[in-house]
């Protein structure tokens, strides 16, 4: 048996090959406080993106004054200000070091749920993750034919929402030792001082945006249909990316009827 | 659970105008939030934020903190960057303001008037010293100076004293501070930088430096420095920065 095989929570009359009709399977997928936490992550994390550019504007650069910085190929060339937030240095700050709060309370509040709620289990890599990842990218590339099995989420949206919390800690942890460099010496030298750790701040940014990205196409063009459930819960998972063996612009449709069988 | 109807449905919604209407209101709220300060409606909660962040910037202040810069760290000298409101660099006119003095007043017992040769005359100390610019830049320098708890004591502070002015010949520059940030062991009244007396663009003939704030609560071309009973603001205090700002 596949590692990734978890028991599924219900059949999956769609998956190739199964005899059955195709009644409409709907399952509260997301708890109402994945929800809340969700929406109120995404806006915290695009206001903390805009103003942490627009801070970054004040200053597009990493070198300590007189020095060279190796590790930055943009120094000193500033970010569109479309993409950054709060209209002037102070006010990035001010909405900064507000929705900082608003971040870290939210992200308590969530691992906390997912830890004592048991949801955490649908989210820890498994054993095999890197061999299921690579199926996944196969049948992405079209090398592969059937969409894995799989539980809840496949094994590149476990991998993902897995360091989604580990970069956003190394966010939180990085933007305290540039916030209190004096105060918080030891932690900002073991970051390797305040230019490397607001260099290791920009990088969870970074990281934090590639994966929101990959994750926002993803929905867009395989799983358009679990939209409304990081809404009102409610899923069908007759129309789950497995049950439509869904890639990215593949399948967007739901199939109209079980594929016949021959008795 | 089958026989559930989708909320959105029960609104008269069908899938694809559903998410039609997401898509168009997310995308409204991301234009509108481009370049913006964002809502008014939210300053009050910034200003909430500011006055619970300022009680955990002074619990995790202490005087023992120490700024140290990489020992590898290069002085930024001549990289140094100038700054000051005026049109121009400010400099103190002999001829017109007369001999330039340092006043120390307020809630003290004992005012004083020091002349740049008295600050010479008083205990010195030098640190090689990180600046932390608001903006997100550092530079190393070598601040030689007075400690201002020095100088405090010389006064003789009053014990309700909280707070601490420091006032310019900058066009009205000026930044209050929080007493413990003003007698921090690396809050120096600086008069030599690199080992040389500072030059008008650094904020000659002295200026208040402290690893433990940002850039801008260091006021440079310093006049006077009035111990208070309580905070008045600060030039960029005043325009929307932090009032504590500190590192």
């Amino acid at each position: 048996m596949s590692p990734t095989v978890s028991a599924p929570p219900t059949a999956h009359p769609l998956t190739p090959g199964a005899p059955t009709q195709a009644p409409s399977v709907r399952r509260v997928r997301h708890h109402p406080i994945v929800r809340v936490t969700h929406w109120i992550n995404a806006i915290a994390l695009t206001i903390m993106v805009g103003s942490g550019l627009r801070i970054f504007n004040a200053y597009p650069a990493f070198a300590r004054r007189g020095e060279t910085f190796c590790c930055y190929p943009f120094e000193h060339r500033e970010i569109p200000a479309s993409l950054t937030f709060g209209g002037w240095l102070a006010g990035a700050r001010n909405w900064h070091f507000a929705m900082m709060w608003v971040l870290v309370a939210n992200g308590f509040v969530y691992l906390a749920f997912i830890y004592l709620h048991g949801e955490w289990r649908d989210l820890v890599p498994r054993r095999g993750v890197v061999r299921d990842s690579f199926e996944m990218v196969k049948f992405y590339l079209g090398r592969r034919k059937d969409h894995p099995i799989q539980g809840k989420h496949n094994a590149l949206q476990r991998t993902a929402y897995f360091a989604m919390p580990i970069v956003g800690l190394m966010a939180v942890v990085t933007g305290v030792a540039i916030w209190k460099p004096v105060e918080l010496a030891p932690l900002t030298n073991l970051l390797g001082g305040y230019v490397w750790a607001r260099y290791w701040h920009f990088w969870a940014m970074l990281l934090l945006v590639a994966l929101t990205a990959v994750h926002v196409f993803m929905v867009f063009t395989v799983d358009p249909y679990s939209i409304p459930s990081m809404f009102t819960g409610s899923y069908r998972e007759d129309l789950s990316p497995e049950a439509r063996n869904a890639r990215p612009f593949r399948h967007l449709l739901p199939r109209k009827r079980a594929r016949p069988t021959i008795p | 659970m089958s026989k559930l109807s989708h909320p959105a449905e029960r609104l008269g919604l069908d899938r694809r105008r559903f998410l039609e209407l997401a898509a168009g209101s997310l995308g409204a709220t991301l234009l509108a939030a481009c370049d913006s300060m964002g809502p008014r409606s939210a300053q009050g909660l910034l200003k909430f934020a500011e006055s619970k962040n300022e009680t955990l910037e002074r619990a995790l202040f202490s005087h023992r903190s120490m700024d140290a810069p990489p020992a590898g760290a290069t002085a930024a000298g001549q990289h140094f960057p100038s700054y000051f409101v005026s049109d121009q660099v400010p400099v103190w006119d002999e001829t017109m303001r007369g001999v330039w003095r340092l006043e120390v007043g307020g809630m003290v017992r004992r005012p004083l008037r020091l002349s740049l040769a008295d600050l010479a005359a008083l205990p010195r100390v030098g640190y090689k010293l990180d600046h932390y610019c608001v903006e997100g830049w550092t530079a190393v320098a070598t601040r030689t100076g007075v400690r201002l708890s020095d100088i405090a004591n010389l006064a003789g502070v009053a014990p309700g004293a909280r707070y601490v002015d420091f006032a310019s010949f900058d066009q009205g520059y000026h930044e209050s501070w929080d007493i413990e940030s003003a007698t921090h062991p690396q809050t120096l009244i600086v008069y030599a930088q690199d080992g040389h007396y500072l030059n008008a663009a650094w904020g000659a003939p002295a200026r208040v430096y402290s690893p433990v704030k940002l850039g801008y609560k260091n006021t440079k071309y310093l006049t006077s420095i009035t111990f208070m009973p309580a905070r008045n603001g600060g030039y960029w205090s005043d325009r929307g920065y932090e009032w504590y700002g500190g590192v």
